[in-house]
C-alpha cells in the first residue's frame, strides 16, 4: 500500500498532453467515465454474439462470420458462449454500475474530492483494459491457449476487481464529508460499499481458483484432475468427489458475482423510484438492512457449498434454504419500493421507466429463481434453457435496465447535456417488450426440453413446438438489439447535440452531486469543501419552499428560503 | 464499520455558517461569503483525504489475502480428505528455522517501533534493517527448502501434497516479498515529502508483517497436520 502511495504524490502535479489526460489521469472521474467507455464497447461486441449465437440455434445451416470461417464446430460455438458470458458478466454487468457509475459518483455524493488511492484506481482500470484484450484475443487462438489465455485475464480482472473494492470501502468508510454520517449515506452509497467488501472476498477466491487452474495447466501439477487422472482411480472412489472442487471453487465466487452486478443495480433503483416519487424512501433503515443482506446472505449461498463439499457434497436442504432466503431481503427490497411509489406523484421519464421495467423484470426473473432454488424442483424439471432465460431476466438484463435508467439520470451530470426523452421511450418500450418475448419462451424451451427426457409427462404435445420458439426468440432477439441502435444513436446525437442543461439540479435531486456544476469541475466542489445536514431522501418536505431539500443546504439557508417564498 | 466520526465536528461548523450568514439562495457549499480569509481558502483548497485511510485499507487488504489463502486451505483440504492416495511430502527441516527466523522479525519489527515511539531514530533505523536483512533470510531459507526437495526428487507435479506445498510456499513468499517492499520503503523513503508519516507506515507495515506471519504458522500447521 505504501509504495503505491508514492506513485500518487506525482500524479498530482498538473501536466498536460494525451498520455496524462487519458492514460494515466488519475482523477476519479475521468477513470469512471473510461470504465463506462469500455462498457459500452463491451455490451454491444456481446450482443452482435448473442445475434450470432441465436441466429445459429435458429438456421444452423446459415454462414456465420466468426463461426463458419474459423471452423464450424461445436467448440468454436463454446468459444462464443464463453466470450459474450465473459464479456457481460465481467466487463458490462460488474464494470458498469460498480467501477463506472461508482468512481464518478460515490466521491461526488459523500462528498470527497477523489477516491482513496487514485493510482491504485488507474491501475486497476489498464488493468481490466488489459483483460478484456486478453479475454476478446482468447477466442482467435487455439483451444488449449486460448483457454490458458483466457484464465490469465480473468485473474488480471479479479486483481483489478480487488484493487476497486479496496479503493471504494476506504473512500467510503473515510473520506466522507463532515456531516456525512452512515445513516445519511445515499442508498447508492450504500449498495456500492456493501458490494464493494463482497468483492474484496469473493475476488479472492475466484483469484484462488485461477492460480490453481494455471497451475494445473503451466506446471503440470493435478490439483483439478482431467479425465485421465479420474480413469487411473479405483471406480467410483474418487471420481464423484474430485471433479467437485472446481465447480465449487467457482460456484462459491460465481454466485456471489450474481450479487455483484445486482447490488448496486439496487442502490441505483431505490434511489431513482425515490427521485421521481418525489417521496422519501419507504424504511430507509431496512432498506439498508435488506443490502446487507443480500451481500451477507450472497456470501454464505457458497459458503454453505463449501463446508458441504468434501466426500459428501449433500446437504441440499440447507443450501436451498440459503438460497431461498435470498428472497427476503429481495421482498423487503421489492415491498420498499412499492411503498415508495404508494399515493406518488411519479414522474414517468426514461430514467423512472427504466427503474420501473428493473422492477418489473426482477420480479419476473426471481419468481422462476424460487423454482430453481429448491434442489428437487430444480433437478426435476430444469434444463439449461430454463436456467438461461432465467439468469438472463434476473441478473443480465435487469441490471443492463438499471445502468440504463443511470444513464439517463446522471447524464446531465455527466455531459452537461439531456439524453432525448421521446426517443429513449420509444427505446425503453421496444427493449422491454424484445426482452420478455426473448427470455420467457426461453422457460418454456427448458420444459419442453425436460419432456423429451420423460415421454410419459404431460407436456409431450409441447415438444413439437421447440422450432418455431427458436425461431421467434431469434427474430425478437434481432428486433432488441435494433433497438439497442436507436439507444446509440440517442447517445451519440445527445453527447454532441442534445439539449444543454444549464442548471446545476435538473430532476431536483437531493444529493450532493447536484450541488455542483454540469460537468462538475475538475476538483469536484469549488473552493469551499461540502458539508452536510441532512438524509439523502428529504422529498415532499412540508415547510419547504420545494418539495425538496437537498443535503447541503444548512438549516439556516432552508429557513431563509422558506422566509423569502412566503 | 467505523461509527459517525464527523458528528462532533459538524456541530462547531454549523455555528460557524450561523455566524457568517449565507444569502438567501446561497450558491453551492455556501457560507463561502462569510469571515473566511483569503488564506483560510488557500487552505481549504489543498483538500487532504482523511489519513486514517492507509490503515482502513491494509485491514481490508488482509481480510482479502486472507480468503485467498482460505480458498487454496479448503481446496487442500477437500483433496486431502477426498483421496485414498495422498502421498506425504517430508517437511524440509529448514522449515523450522525459517519459521524461528520470522518469528524473530516480527519480535525486532515491533522493538523498532518502540524505539521510533522513544524517537530514537538511530535504533529504530537499526531494528529496521535487521527486520528486513531477516525477511530477505527468511525468503532465502523458504528457496532452500524447495530445493532441498527438488533434490529428493519432489517437484511441484509430483503429487497433489507437493503441488499444494510449493503453491502455498510459492504464495506466501510473494506476498512476504511485498512485505519487504514495504519495509525498504520505509527504509528509503524521504517522509518529508510524503502523504504519509513515518509512524504511520511503520504501523501499518508492522500489520501486514505480522499478519504475514500469522498466516506462515498456520499455511506450516496446515502442512504438518494435513501431511
Amino acid at each position: 500500500m505504501t509504495t503505491d502511495n508514492s506513485g500518487a504524490n506525482h500524479a498530482d502535479t498538473p501536466q498536460d498532453g494525451f498520455l496524462s489526460r487519458y492514460v494515466f489521469n488519475t482523477n476519479h472521474k475521468t477513470i469512471g467515465l473510461n470504465y463506462l467507455w469500455l462498457a459500452l464497447f463491451s455490451v454491444f461486441l456481446g450482443m452482435v454474439m448473442s445475434l450470432l449465437m441465436r441466429i445459429h440455434l435458429a438456421w444452423p445451416g446459415m454462414h456465420l462470420p466468426f463461426l463458419s470461417s474459423l471452423g464450424n464446430s461445436p467448440e468454436r460455438f463454446a468459444a462464443l458462449t464463453t466470450l459474450h458470458g465473459s464479456l457481460m458478466v465481467f466487463l458490462v454487468l460488474t464494470a458498469a454500475p460498480q467501477a463506472g457509475f461508482g468512481n464518478y459518483f460515490l466521491p461526488l455524493q459523500i462528498g470527497a474530492r477523489e477516491m482513496a488511492f487514485p493510482t491504485l484506481n488507474v491501475l486497476a482500470f489498464w488493468a481490466t483494459v488489459a483483460s478484456l484484450f486478453g479475454l476478446t484475443t482468447a477466442f482467435f487462438l487455439s483451444p488449449q491457449s486460448g483457454i490458458t489465455l483466457w484464465i490469465v485475464s480473468v485473474a488480471i480482472f479479479c486483481a483489478a476487481s480487488l484493487l476497486n473494492a479496496l479503493n471504494f470501502s476506504v473512500t467510503t468508510i473515510d473520506l466522507r464529508a463532515p456531516g456525512m454520517t452512515l445513516p445519511r449515506l445515499p442508498l447508492t452509497v450504500w449498495a456500492w460499499f456493501i458490494n464493494a467488501i463482497l468483492g474484496a472476498l469473493i475476488f479472492s477466491i475466484l483469484l484462488a481458483a485461477c492460480v490453481c487452474l494455471l497451475s494445473d495447466r503451466l506446471l503440470g501439477t493435478h490439483l483439478f484432475p482431467m479425465v485421465d487422472f479420474i480413469a487411473n482411480q479405483p471406480a467410483g472412489v474418487v471420481a464423484n468427489a474430485v471433479p467437485i472442487l472446481w465447480q465449487r471453487l467457482f460456484w462459491f465466487f460465481a454466485q456471489a458475482e450474481v450479487y455483484v452486478a445486482m447490488l448496486p443495480s439496487f442502490g441505483l433503483i431505490t434511489h431513482l423510484i425515490s427521485t421521481f416519487s418525489r417521496k422519501p424512501v419507504w424504511k430507509e433503515r431496512l432498506v439498508v438492512l435488506a443490502l446487507c443482506g443480500v451481500g451477507l446472505f450472497g456470501f454464505c449461498v457458497w459458503g454453505q457449498h463449501m463446508f458441504s463439499s468434501g466426500m459428501n457434497p449433500f446437504s441440499p436442504l440447507v443450501f436451498s434454504l440459503l438460497a431461498s432466503s435470498l428472497g427476503l431481503p429481495a421482498t423487503i427490497l421489492l415491498i420498499t419500493w412499492f411503498g415508495t411509489l404508494w399515493n406518488a406523484r411519479v414522474q414517468l421519464n426514461t430514467a423512472m421507466l427504466f427503474a420501473l421495467g428493473f422492477i418489473s423484470l426482477f420480479l419476473s426473473g426471481g419468481l422462476s429463481g424460487v423454482f430453481l432454488a429448491r434442489h428437487d424442483l430444480a433437478a426435476a424439471a430444469v434444463s439449461d434453457d430454463f436456467v438461461t432465460g432465467h439468469f438472463h431476466l434476473v441478473m443480465g438484463v435487469a441490471a443492463t435496465f438499471a445502468i440504463l435508467g443511470a444513464l439517463f439520470f446522471w447524464f446531465p451530470k455527466l455531459f452537461g447535456r439531456r439524453l432525448n426523452e421521446p426517443l429513449g421511450k420509444i427505446h425503453f418500450w421496444l427493449t422491454f417488450a424484445g426482452v420478455y418475448c426473448v427470455f420467457m419462451p426461453m422457460h418454456w424451451l427448458g420444459l419442453i426440453a425436460h419432456s423429451r427426457v420423460s415421454p410419459s409427462s404431460a407436456v409431450v404435445p409441447l415438444a413439437a413446438a421447440g422450432s418455431p420458439i427458436h425461431t421467434f426468440i431469434t427474430v425478437a432477439i434481432l428486433l432488441t438489439v435494433f433497438a439497442q441502435g436507436l439507444f446509440l444513436i440517442n447517445f451519440l446525437w445527445s453527447l454532441f447535440r442534445g439539449e444543454k442543461v444549464v442548471e446545476c439540479n435538473p430532476w431536483r435531486a437531493t444529493t450532493l452531486e447536484w450541488s455542483v456544476s454540469s460537468p462538475p469541475p475538475a476538483d469536484d466542489f469549488g473552493p469551499s469543501d461540502p458539508m452536510v445536514y441532512r438524509g439523502a431522501y428529504e422529498f415532499s418536505v412540508p415547510d419547504a419552499a420545494e418539495d425538496f431539500v437537498p443535503q447541503h443546504l444548512a438549516p439556516e439557508q432552508v429557513a431563509k428560503i422558506h422566509r423569502s417564498g412566503e | 464499520m467505523p461509527g459517525t466520526t464527523a458528528v462532533p465536528d459538524i456541530e462547531i461548523i454549523v455555528e460557524d455558517i450561523g455566524g457568517g450568514g449565507g444569502g438567501p439562495t446561497p450558491p453551492p457549499g455556501g457560507g463561502d461569503d462569510g469571515d473566511g480569509s483569503g488564506d483560510d481558502r488557500n487552505r481549504r483548497r489543498k483538500w487532504s483525504p482523511s489519513p486514517k485511510r492507509y490503515s482502513t485499507a491494509i485491514a481490508i487488504g488482509i481480510v482479502s489475502i486472507l480468503m485467498f489463502f482460505m480458498a487454496l486451505a479448503s481446496a487442500f483440504i477437500v483433496l486431502r480428505r477426498g483421496s485414498e492416495l495422498w502421498v506425504t511430502v517430508h517437511l524440509p527441516r529448514i522449515l523450522w528455522a525459517n519459521t524461528c527466523i520470522l518469528l524473530a522479525s516480527s519480535f525486532t519489527l515491533e522493538s523498532a517501533r518502540r524505539r521510533l515511539f522513544l524517537a530514537d531514530d538511530s535504533g529504530f533505523r537499526k531494528f529496521w534493517r535487521m527486520t528486513t536483512v531477516l525477511g530477505f533470510l527468511f525468503v532465502g531459507g523458504q528457496l532452500i527448502a524447495w530445493r532441498q526437495l527438488v533434490a529428493q526428487g519432489v517437484y511441484i507435479a509430483s503429487n497433489q501434497a507437493s503441488s499444494f506445498f510449493y503453491i502455498f510456499t510459492g504464495a506466501h513468499a510473494v506476498h512476504l516479498l511485498g512485505g519487504v517492499g514495504a519495509l525498504l520503503f520505509v527504509s528509503f523513503r524521504k517522509f518529508e515529502k510524503a502523504k504519509i508519516s513515518l509512524p504511520a507506515a511503520a504501523e501499518i507495515t508492522s500489520y501486514y508483517w505480522h499478519f504475514m506471519d500469522g498466516l506462515w504458522i498456520f499455511l506450516l500447521a496446515l502442512l504438518y497436520l494435513g501431511k
